[in-house]
């Protein structure tokens, strides 16, 4: 008799790869021929994940035709099964599988698919209270480079090399031109969203860089660094104001000596 | 909200919650998988509103208790965490396996009913409880398979596990209708062996029948949650009852979901039936 440990491997084959006759497990009780039901379990797998994932990429079905991403997203839950049981956070690996289905035929598959996840993403964010000018203005600007801010939950900034945000564009608004053309250009974009709702900002490189850096946790001063590092005219000042009054920023954090008047608590 | 009702509750979906927070339709209790709003942070916080007016029960999809391979102590931590936030009135999840090493298999996988097995969930139903600092109350599965190594019947190993663990249990009648259907045996008298004491709540749900592939001309009942609550279910119900006395009851629809008023039809059908039996009962 297999172990407990044995007979969950068998079955685990059997049910992810979906091959359900040559992996049953022997032994098993349920009609005249029980590892026929074990379809039942390989089908509740499959067919639950393929829809999670449909759900989550319709701009990509509307791009590819659903039967084609149906067809993409069976292959991807056989191939790469959930790593936790919080479904709503699977599929962030479908983007690259579906760029080496589909890339020769739509070479910027990856990048759009790869925007409506983190769109997806960010809509389900919930918007904490952001930090105003004032707050900013208690810090010892000796102690401004080394400051590092906390951005608000709902942002991703995404390097694509096509512009695919005007793509999504079209989706979102049933607009379907006679022609549309996509050129490769580099598109620097910020995907901002909270409570079902999102915006794609499109930014220039170096505000791109400076919102980046701070958004991985980088200070202020590297970020400006960064930032000069890839556009020599980025104005550290005026990025810093734009933050602020975009209500991006939800803390700062500058130890416990940054405020012009430390001694008042 | 912390004390249950016994008006039957419903089993709230996210295509439901933001018609649920506006309209507050009356409703004895709720029940979500909190799987689906642990990765959403919007849809936690509709239901963290929500569980000003309404008890909320928390019934897991992913803790996995028949996991051989152990338990994610990580999802476990999440699970107590959200439960502190919405403070549930119940907690429960099955007995299934769903979860390989670090493989999240999206389905409730059957168990063995074995001395091996009952040591394993055992632990593992003990790590939950101690871990949610909570009761943890285990549901009966629906069968579509069992296995010829097993030693127990299902209500032997859920009396054995209530003792070595006193976990209180989920007795998922329409399950047992789908499991006896499959299975061949008689609802009526698992309902008899099932251990009434420990009996915390009661689920109804609908199932789907369809060609048995593995028996020819016959029919295998599918634990769909597709459809309305189905007259065997209905009945058995009634039977249930009378031997576990009024129990929380919820209805559960995930699958083709109905429109928010006729779910809580079915929920005020389950509610009549409950009251006329208690009525008897009090005769
Ligand atoms: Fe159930």
């Amino acid at each position: 008799m297999p172990s407990l440990a044995e007979l969950q491997q068998q079955f685990r084959e059997a049910v992810i790869t979906g091959e359900v006759q040559r992996a049953a497990p022997a032994a098993l009780i349920g009609g005249h021929e029980p590892s026929k039901r074990l379809a039942v379990h390989a089908r509740n797998y499959e067919t639950s994940l393929v829809e999670a994932l449909l759900v989550k990429f319709p701009a990509t079905g509307w791009l590819i035709g659903t039967p084609f991403l149906r067809e993409a997203a069976r292959r991807f839950v056989h191939e790469h099964p959930p790593q936790g049981p919080c479904i709503a956070e699977y599929g962030a690996g479908f983007p690259n599988f579906l760029s080496n289905l589909v890339r020769a035929r739509l070479p910027y598959i990856r990048d759009f698919s790869e925007l409506e996840w983190h769109v997806g993403q960010v809509a389900i964010a919930v918007n904490s209270p952001s930090v105003n000018a004032g707050e900013f203005s208690t810090i010892d600007a000796a102690r401004l480079p080394d400051t590092t801010l906390k951005l608000q939950p709902g942002l991703r900034y995404l390097d694509l090399e096509w512009p695919v945000d005007d793509l999504l564009k079209l989706y979102l608004t049933e607009t379907v031109p006679d022609q549309f053309e996509l050129t490769r250009a580099r598109a620097w974009i910020e995907v901002r969203g909270a409570r079902g709702e999102f915006h794609l900002n499109r930014l220039d490189r170096g505000e791109f860089t400076f919102r980046k850096s701070i958004s991985h946790g980088r200070s202020i001063g590297d970020a400006a660094e960064h930032a000069l590092d890839v556009n020599s005219k980025f104005d550290p000042g005026q990025a810093l104001a734009g933050l602020i009054a975009a209500g991006l920023i939800t803390a700062i954090n500058c130890g416990r000596l940054c405020t012009k008047n430390p001694g008042r608590s | 909200m912390t004390s249950i009702s016994h008006h039957p509750g419903v089993g709230l979906r996210l295509p439901h919650l933001a018609e649920m927070v506006v309209t507050r339709p009356t409703a004895g209790w709720l029940e979500v998988h909190p799987e689906n709003f642990l990765a959403n942070p919007h849809a936690a916080e509709l239901l963290t509103e929500l569980s000003a007016h309404y008890p909320i029960s928390l019934h897991t999809v992913g803790i996995s208790v028949g996991s051989a391979t152990g338990i994610d102590c990580l999802h476990l931590k999440r699970i107590r965490d959200f439960a502190d936030r919405i403070n549930p009135i119940l907690v429960s999840g099955h007995l299934a396996w769903s979860a390989y090493k670090n493989e999240y298999i999206n389905d409730l996988l059957p168990l063995p009913y074995t001395e091996e097995a009952l040591r394993i969930v055992s632990a593992h139903v003990n790590q939950v409880q101690d871990g949610l600092g909570r009761p943890y109350l285990i549901e009966n599965p629906a069968s579509y398979l069992g296995f010829q190594s097993s030693t127990m019947r299902e209500t032997d190993f859920l009396s054995e596990l209530v003792q070595r663990t006193a976990c209180q249990l989920l007795c998922d009648v329409s399950n047992v209708v789908v499991s006896a259907h499959n299975m061949d045996f008689d609802p009526y008298q698992y309902i008899d062996d099932f251990p009434a004491g420990a009996v915390r709540e009661v689920h109804l749900g609908g199932y789907t029948p369809e060609a048995d592939e593995a028996t020819p001309s016959a029919e295998l009942w599918i634990d769909t949650h597709a459809a309305p609550i189905a007259e065997p279910s209905w009945d058995l119900y009634v039977y249930a009852l009378r031997r576990f006395g009024p129990r929380p009851t919820l209805i559960e629809w995930d699958n083709q979901l109905p429109s928010l008023p006729a779910l809580m039809n079915e929920a005020a059908y389950a509610n009549k039936i409950a009251l006329e039996v208690g009525h008897a009962f009090a005769r």
